[in-house]
């Protein structure tokens, strides 16, 4: 299988000299077209600042990302909004919609910062309502859902520019169990049916279990699952956990 | 993202607090309501200074008159106090006019142009006007003949005496204001084409004659032209004055005051006042385009310059009201922001969508004010010119007068202040970090 994320020395130092904060070190990892990930970790591992720099949201301070083969730390700005607004999707713990806005709004939102015609806008953000079951919510002000419909709408909005990869920070953080079952079942539905590269960030055990595998962070080392090999050989937990307290900045 | 989607976004968030927006946007129609108006009065007192300045002959025009008569036909002040005796050059007290030997010296003045000497010759003698319509005898104040070039006397109706070679023969006259209906006829457009009679006495010889003529159209009241009197025409004229001069004596007849002369100065060799200077010191006296519009210019300016003033405050105001609201916005959105980020919203897209709400703020607050104004001036433009209105007489001034030109450039300006004003929140809004934006409570 292809790799669509491949990361070499990946290094985040927040701060300057005296006040500096090294959330990881030395990140080794590669992701494969297709599978689904869980990043676990607990409060302040690194686990997050890691998912931003995948998700090319944050620059790192040293190592490299490789999105598809291009390493993106040497593209542009530019380029990269493009990058993050073609390829990726992505679902939060606490949705980040346009309470005012409709659903379709909502979702039409990714399509309209890629410049898709109107009419076009409309087709594709009705068809991914569909395939997370909303179809009937089009007209409806975001802020009148319920909470697992929000997040289904997230969705939708995660996946109507047909992304590579998804990333899903916390999806279910927000949701009771049953509504967030029925959230992580149409995650794992795309990544199965359409083959979308799956990233879940999660302090969640059950969650991260469903996944084909999971990558341990702690004090801002992989402590477990870096690559699709070490999964299989190495289950032991981690044994050198001296987490730090700074908290999960 | 396509420039008129960002331009139906950002109007779109606008109204998404319609209080704060549409109080932003009464502060920028406060501002721009006083200019407009403004610049609408601006304009229409300069349309109406050109056009008496060109019912005058151009800026470069220049009203000579004899010695005392200066004051009395500006008619601005009352009294000038005693005055030196001076023998008249003319032999008569004719206000105003010169006789053929005055010409003689006038042309001779170095800076006059002598070739542009045009004498709309005057008929200041007895006599009165009749018609078939009424019994009364209406008296002739002053009949005069156009002199050569581009005159345009603003009419209420008709046309000018024809003055082609074709037409030489008509017998025409353009009357002033007010006398259609002094000889019995309602409406100014109803005496156009009928015939009166002009009834005048010759001066030497006591005898009365009459000249039947045809009426060409009826002058507009304005501020400088209606002292002229009425226009005759060229054919109307020579008939006159054939009759009116006969009997004078043959050695007099050269100091007869029978003109008015007007005439062109380079204006490129003297200003103004050395003109006047130069004639003053050949012994005549000289009224500019200056002289005439000095008075209303300065009384404008003054008012304009204290309300543009005004509107300029309150323009301050609203820039300042324009960068407040933003601001407010943009904390709120900040989640929004960081949306717009993670999916792929460059840094310059989200400065122009706050800039284009800037903008939009300012071209609604000017369309307000513009809208408005064009309805306030209508109104008093209409007012002013209702009987008992203080413009009544001067029915071809529009006080406020609103073009293309006047209100485009000047919505231009509202713009670019919003613009301006909104360069801070929308500079604040495009540096913020996706991910602290997102993670803003």
């Amino acid at each position: 299988m292809k790799k669509v994320i491949e990361v070499k020395k990946l290094k985040k130092i927040y701060g300057k000299r005296s006040t500096a904060f090294t959330a990881l070190k030395n990140i080794d990892l590669a992701i494969e077209a297709g599978e689904s990930v869980a990043i676990v970790g607990k409060s302040g591992s690194g686990k997050s600042t890691l998912m931003h720099l995948l998700a090319l949201l944050d620059r790192p301070t040293e190592g490299s990302i490789e999105i598809d083969g291009v390493d993106s730390t040497k593209l542009k700005n530019r380029e990269l909004n493009h990058l993050r607004n073609q390829n990726f999707g992505f679902v939060f713990q606490q949705f980040f919609m346009n309470p005012q806005d409709t659903v379709l709004q909502n979702v039409m939102l990714p399509l309209k910062i890629a410049g898709v015609k109107r009419k076009e806008r409309k087709q594709l953000a009705e068809k991914a309502l569909r395939t997370v079951g909303l179809s009937n919510r089009m007209k409806f002000k975001a802020n009148n859902l319920s909470g697992g419909q929000k997040q289904r709408v997230c969705i939708a909005r995660a996946i109507v520019n047909n992304p590579q990869i998804l990333f899903a920070d916390e999806p279910t953080g927000n949701l009771d169990s049953t509504t967030g079952e029925k959230v992580i079942k149409l995650l794992f539905d795309l990544n199965k049916k359409k083959h979308v590269t799956l990233i879940i960030v999660t302090h969640d055990e059950d969650l991260a279990k469903l996944c084909d595998r999971q990558i341990r962070i702690s004090d801002g080392r992989i402590v477990n699952g870096g690559s699709k090999k070490s999964t299989k050989t190495s289950k032991s937990p981690a044994t050198n956990t001296k987490a730090t307290a700074k908290g999960d900045k | 993202m396509a420039f008129f989607d960002m331009i139906r976004t950002a109007n779109h968030n606008l109204f998404r607090n319609k209080v704060r927006t549409l109080l932003t946007i009464i502060a920028i129609f406060v501002g721009s309501f006083t200019i407009i108006l403004n610049v609408a009065i601006n304009t229409g007192v300069d349309s109406f200074i050109d056009e008496q300045t060109a019912s005058l002959g151009g800026d470069n025009f220049i009203m000579l008159m004899p010695p005392g008569s200066a004051e009395m036909a500006s008619g601005m002040t009352t009294s000038s106090g005693p005055v030196e005796f001076v023998e008249k050059k003319t032999g008569e007290t004719e206000i105003g006019a010169f006789s053929d030997q005055d010409i003689e010296t006038l042309k001779n003045i170095d800076g006059i142009d002598a070739d542009s000497f045009y004498s709309p010759t005057p008929f200041n003698g007895t006599g009165y006007f009749t018609s078939d319509k009424t019994d009364k005898k209406y008296e002739i104040q002053t009949m005069m003949i156009l002199p050569p070039g581009n005159f345009q006397i603003p009419l209420a109706v008709g046309e000018l005496v024809d003055q082609t070679e074709a037409a030489k023969q008509k017998k025409q006259i353009v009357l002033e204001p007010g006398y259609p209906q002094a000889l019995g006829y309602e409406k100014d457009e109803d005496i156009i084409g009928k015939t009166i009679t002009v009834n005048f006495k010759n001066e030497i010889t006591g005898e009365w004659s009459k000249i039947n003529v045809e009426v060409a159209g009826v002058e507009a009241n304005s501020i400088v032209s209606s002292s002229m009197g009425a226009i005759m025409s060229r054919a109307f004229y020579d008939e006159l004055s054939d009759v009116y001069y006969d009997g004078y004596p043959e050695d007099y007849k050269d100091k007869i005051p029978k003109y008015y002369i007007m005439a062109t100065y380079d204006t490129s060799r003297f200003s103004e006042d050395e003109i006047k200077q130069i004639i003053t010191d050949a012994g005549y006296e000289a009224w500019t385009v200056s002289d005439m519009m000095g008075m209303i210019r300065t009384f404008f300016d003054a008012i304009m310059i204290v309300f543009t003033i005004f509107g300029g405050i309150a323009l301050l105001a609203a820039a300042i009201g324009i960068v407040n609201t933003l601001l407010m916005s943009v904390e709120e959105r900040t989640r929004e922001i960081g949306l717009d980020k993670a999916l792929g919203m460059s840094s310059g897209r989200v400065f122009s969508e706050f800039a284009i709400e800037a903008i939009s703020l300012g071209f609604w607050g000017s369309s307000c004010g513009v809208i408005i104004a064009m309805i306030v001036g209508s109104l008093v433009n209409t007012a002013v010119h209702a009987p008992g209105g203080f413009l009544e007489a001067l029915q071809t001034f529009n006080l406020f007068e609103f073009t293309v030109g006047n209100i485009l450039p000047f919505m231009l300006v509202i713009m670019l202040i919003a613009f301006l004003a909104g360069t801070i929140p929308a500079w604040k809004a495009a540096r913020k970090n996706p991910i602290d934006a997102l993670r803003y409570e």
